[in-house]
């Protein structure tokens, strides 16, 4: 498969938090409303502004949102008014991609006027610093995630989410439908986005594709309306890849089955079983199969090495008869 | 293994009717053919319908045609000819 260049950091902009951001944050705009298009937020940290605001401001990070809570709206309040002036001045406003007040707390006019001047949105919140700050983290995370859609099917099966590979014509498809039949969940047909959270893979149907599915002869179908709601999953955490590959493309196949290859996406890696697939053989059984077989082996039974432990023990009877 | 690239000149881009048009050209070929739109990260299989309607790709759009297999060059003469007539609609 043909790998794709992560080459631009991904960014939002102030006016798509404000628009996105969880509804509970209640946010609002006090100040630099015009320029909300043009900050851009490009990292998931946040900071306080803390000691930047008494003269220590060569820490601040670009791109991200620095928090100002109860302590730093105390500190500037007991400060006089050019002093204060003098405070905010100093910090590198550019770097900024905007400032966020919490607790409803009132900033000082000279905040407001300094930052409408220099185009740096000033938001507000009614949640405590704790609260905002898990709350704005977690959502960023999720917003700046590196991102890429790729060819294949997600299901849920049982509890994990599978991730469905191979050339296109394999019955990629075909088998997703079987597997639904069975009660297996889909959540992706043909285009899987996948957001690498952590060290975590999510995987999604773009917003065009929901609950489609594209079967040869058959044409598009909509799942959801022909099984019902039990038939489609929502986003889902890739735990396992299988991939689906034509008989004669094999030079060897593990008869003993011990190993499984990883497959790296976005530099994660997730275990894969490579199946398979000709004519009499029942694609979805064997991937049902090799799901419950990967259950077992992550709860410790392996049938394989069982096999050789049984095979060593009849050796070493027949040895010493 | 084949890298060249294509640009949507048709004026209603890769809508679903164009999209059927190239999924079956593509369908001809035994190489893998494979679409790529970089600003947003998508890779699509030109043989799958749904997957290449994922790159809502507008006129101007350009994408990363990858090709690899036996029938590679054909495939690519075929697959730029479709997009260079704007999929019949110039």
């Amino acid at each position: 498969m043909k790998s794709i260049s992560q080459n631009e950091r991904p960014k939002i902009s102030v006016y798509d938090f404000l628009e996105k951001a969880p509804a509970e944050l209640n946010l609002e705009v006090l100040a630099g409303a015009k320029s909300l298009q043009i900050r851009e937020i490009t990292s998931s940290r946040i900071q306080k502004l803390g000691l930047a605001l008494a003269g220590f401001a060569h820490y601040i990070h670009s791109g991200r949102v620095q928090i100002v809570g109860q302590s730093e709206i105390w500190y500037l309040s007991q400060l006089e008014s050019e002093k204060r002036v003098e405070a905010i001045n100093h910090l590198d406003l550019e770097k900024i991609s905007c400032v966020l007040i919490t607790k409803n707390l009132n900033p000082p006019p000279e905040l407001l006027e300094i930052s409408e001047q220099n185009s740096l949105p000033v938001i507000r919140t009614s949640k405590v610093s704790s609260t905002a700050i898990n709350a704005v983290t977690n959502f960023l995370q999720e917003s700046l995630a590196p991102q890429i859609t790729i060819h294949g099917v997600l299901l849920g099966i049982y509890s994990l989410g599978v991730l469905l590979l191979g050339d296109s014509g394999i019955g990629k498809s075909e088998c997703a439908l079987d597997l639904i039949m069975r009660g297996h969940r889909l959540i992706a047909d043909d285009a899987v986005q996948i957001k690498k959270i952590g060290e975590r893979l999510d995987g999604d149907s773009p917003e065009l594709t929901k609950e489609l599915l594209e079967i040869r002869g058959l044409g598009i179908i909509n799942v959801r309306e022909l099984f019902g709601i039990s038939a489609i999953g929502r986003q889902k955490n890739i735990d396992l890849c299988v991939e689906l590959k034509k008989w004669d493309e094999f030079e060897e196949i593990d008869r003993l089955g011990l190993e499984t290859v990883d497959e790296d996406i976005l530099g994660v890696k997730i275990t894969k079983f490579v199946l398979p697939v000709s004519p009499g053989r029942n694609t979805s059984t064997l991937v049902e199969t090799a799901i419950r077989l990967h259950l077992l082996k992550s709860n410790g039974y392996d049938p394989t090495q069982n096999l050789i432990e049984r095979h060593n023990q009849i050796l070493i009877a027949n040895k010493t008869n | 293994m084949i890298e060249t690239d294509v640009k949507i000149i048709n004026p209603l881009g890769l809508h679903a009717r164009a999209a059927a048009q190239l999924v079956r050209l593509a369908g001809k070929f035994k190489s893998k053919i494979q679409l790529i739109r970089q600003d947003n990260a998508v890779m699509a299989d030109a043989k799958s319908i749904l997957s290449v309607l994922t790159l809502a790709a507008s006129k101007g759009t350009k994408l990363q045609l990858f090709i690899d297999g036996s029938d590679e060059i054909e495939a690519k003469e075929a697959i730029i000819e479709i997009f260079e007539r704007g999929f019949g609609e110039i």
